[in-house]
């Protein structure tokens, strides 16, 4: 039997003396990915205040956070003393190469993370700011509520949403077979794909309009799949869903929203 | 060996365990480690399920359409097969190859009865022998074991961290018969927990698939209130509308009336009342 693994977890509490050495400025933190066999995961959960990540040549997270509103003289120190809680008041953790970073509750801060290219991400917050990523690669997913998702420069795949903002996606290289998901209530959703893309697509807009420059091929027998027969009366749908494929078809790809329009756009 | 089991090594054993293939030092650090490892324990039960599920692989009983519909389904099948994207036969079944040794295994075993059974009911003669309607009943034993594979694999995509991952598995619960209420309790519950919107967003519109069944129906009644999307809610109400479910008006007038409840939502609600009349 194998040996039994160290378990790599660092608590933020408990790893604070090498989480000092690591910082090299009050408000930056470099956090190890300690695991090189498995996939590289980000995780942000935040709720007050934007999230920025960055795909950059290098192997290890580079974490910066500031609160918004407070005016940094940390680096005119107090009296020669440096500053050892976290910035921004994040909780980082690590554990078997999935770095988790949990926002201030209490004040609103913007995260911005610097990742290796290759890291999937998961991020999410709620209030004050947008999610930007840009240039990784990897399985993004991006949740916000009051502001927009923005991403750009990705290549794998991305499930995005936004209940205010607007949602924008800009894939270089898409992994085939992946579903892939884009919603928002009140904002438009824009989307760029590789020219090459093979997808089922649903598409549906409640109030806004659904354009594209891929030549979509509109599946009119589908929606009414959903015909119910229960009283030998047939019913069809005639409502705000397209159905449809580009390049023949593939994996699922679904857009949806409810005021704004939705733009599926070739690279 | 004294050193405590850790959970990637315990997770690498729950095949070997169950089949008792394990020996007995190996087999005591198992138990301790499940024993004080609630993670793994969790994990163990849910595979655990499907491990014994596995043994009870039920043969369908096939009613007077089912030719007809194993025919569509192939036709479907092949249509599917010509629009797919043209990748090597190597890469789509790796896409579709768990990790996990224990699913492995599952898939493994499965694809060994399948293989069996349909060695023993194609071998030459049998057929010969066989009347015709005995003939449309293996052929439908078949579609369903396939059935039951494809319903395997959405049941364990949709319990997946990633939310490509359940997605994938919510596209897996188009191909599953609509009679499935494995497969709809599945799709429920990632409609009510799902932590991801978009994943649920699609899940909505995998149910319409079963919009003959009336739990279904009653299920996503409920479930509008107990959303905090304001996106599902509406898809949901459309799927009301779109299945004519007037049963459903009771809960729409609540929904319209409810101050808490997003105001685009209680409007959709009104026109859906209208639309059930």
């Amino acid at each position: 039997m194998k040996k039994t693994k160290m378990k790599w977890m660092v608590l933020a509490g408990a790893a604070v003396s090498a989480m000092a050495l690591a910082q090299d400025s009050e408000n930056r933190v470099t956090v190890a990915f300690s695991n090189p066999n498995r996939p590289r995961v980000l995780v942000v959960n935040q709720v007050q205040g934007s999230v920025a990540v960055r795909g950059y040549n290098g192997k290890d997270a580079i974490i910066e956070g500031s609160h918004v509103g407070e005016r940094r003289r940390d680096s005119d120190g107090h009296g020669g003393m440096h500053r050892i809680d976290q910035p921004g008041g994040m909780d980082i953790t690590e554990n078997d190469n999935t770095i988790t970073i949990h926002g201030d509750f209490m004040h609103s801060s913007n995260i911005t993370v610097q990742v290796p290219v290759e890291t999937s991400l998961k991020l999410k917050t709620v209030n004050g700011g947008k999610i930007s990523v840009e240039g990784v690669s990897g399985d993004v997913e991006a949740d916000n509520t009051n502001g927009s998702v923005v991403v750009t420069d990705v290549s794998g795949s991305v499930v995005a949403s936004s209940t205010n903002g607007k949602v924008t996606v800009s894939l270089t290289k898409v992994t085939p077979n992946k579903s892939m998901s884009f919603s928002s209530m009140n904002g438009t959703v824009d989307v760029t794909l590789p020219a090459d893309t093979k997808a089922n697509l649903r598409m549906r807009t409640d109030n806004g309009e659904i354009w594209s420059d891929f030549d979509v091929k509109v599946d009119g027998a589908r929606p009414s799949q959903s015909i119910d027969t229960r009283e030998g009366h047939h019913r069809i749908r005639i409502d705000k869903t397209i159905y449809g494929s580009i390049n023949g078809g593939g994996p699922e790809i679904q857009l949806v929203t409810f005021n704004g329009s939705i733009f599926l756009r070739k690279k | 060996m004294t050193s405590p089991m850790s959970c990637d090594d315990a997770k690498g054993l729950f095949a070997e365990y169950w089949s008792g293939s394990l020996g007995e030092r190996e087999e005591i650090a198992f138990e301790a480690h499940i024993a004080q490892c609630e993670a793994c324990r969790r994990d163990a039960d849910q595979l655990g399920a499907l491990w014994r599920n596995l043994e009870l692989i039920p043969a369908e009983e096939p009613g007077p359409g089912v030719r007809a519909r194993f025919y569509d389904s192939l036709a479907a099948f092949r249509q599917g097969m010509e629009s797919a994207p043209k990748r090597s036969l190597r890469d789509r079944l790796m896409a579709l190859w768990p990790a996990q040794p224990a699913w492995q295994m599952a898939i493994s075993f499965a694809l060994l009865v399948i293989g069996v059974g349909a060695g023993y009911e194609l071998r030459p003669g049998a057929a010969k022998i066989a009347p015709d309607g005995q003939e449309s009943s293996q052929i439908a034993q078949l579609r369903g074991e396939i059935g039951n594979m494809r319903q395997m694999v959405a049941l364990s995509l949709l319990q997946q961290q990633s939310a490509g991952e359940r997605l994938r598995g919510v596209s897996y619960a188009y191909q599953v018969p609509a009679s499935d209420t494995q497969m709809l309790s599945a799709l429920l519950a990632t409609v009510n927990t799902d932590p991801n919107v978009n994943v649920r967003l699609a899940a909505v519109d995998a149910l319409r698939a079963f919009g003959s069944s009336p739990v279904m129906r009653t299920a996503v009644i409920q479930s509008i209130r107990k959303q905090d999307q304001p996106m599902v809610q509406i898809e949901l109400i459309d799927l009301l509308v779109d299945l004519h479910e007037t049963d459903a008006r009771p809960e729409l007038e609540k929904i319209a009336a409810d101050g808490q409840i997003n105001e685009a939502v209680r409007e959709h609600a009104k026109v859906a009342m209208e639309k059930l009349r």
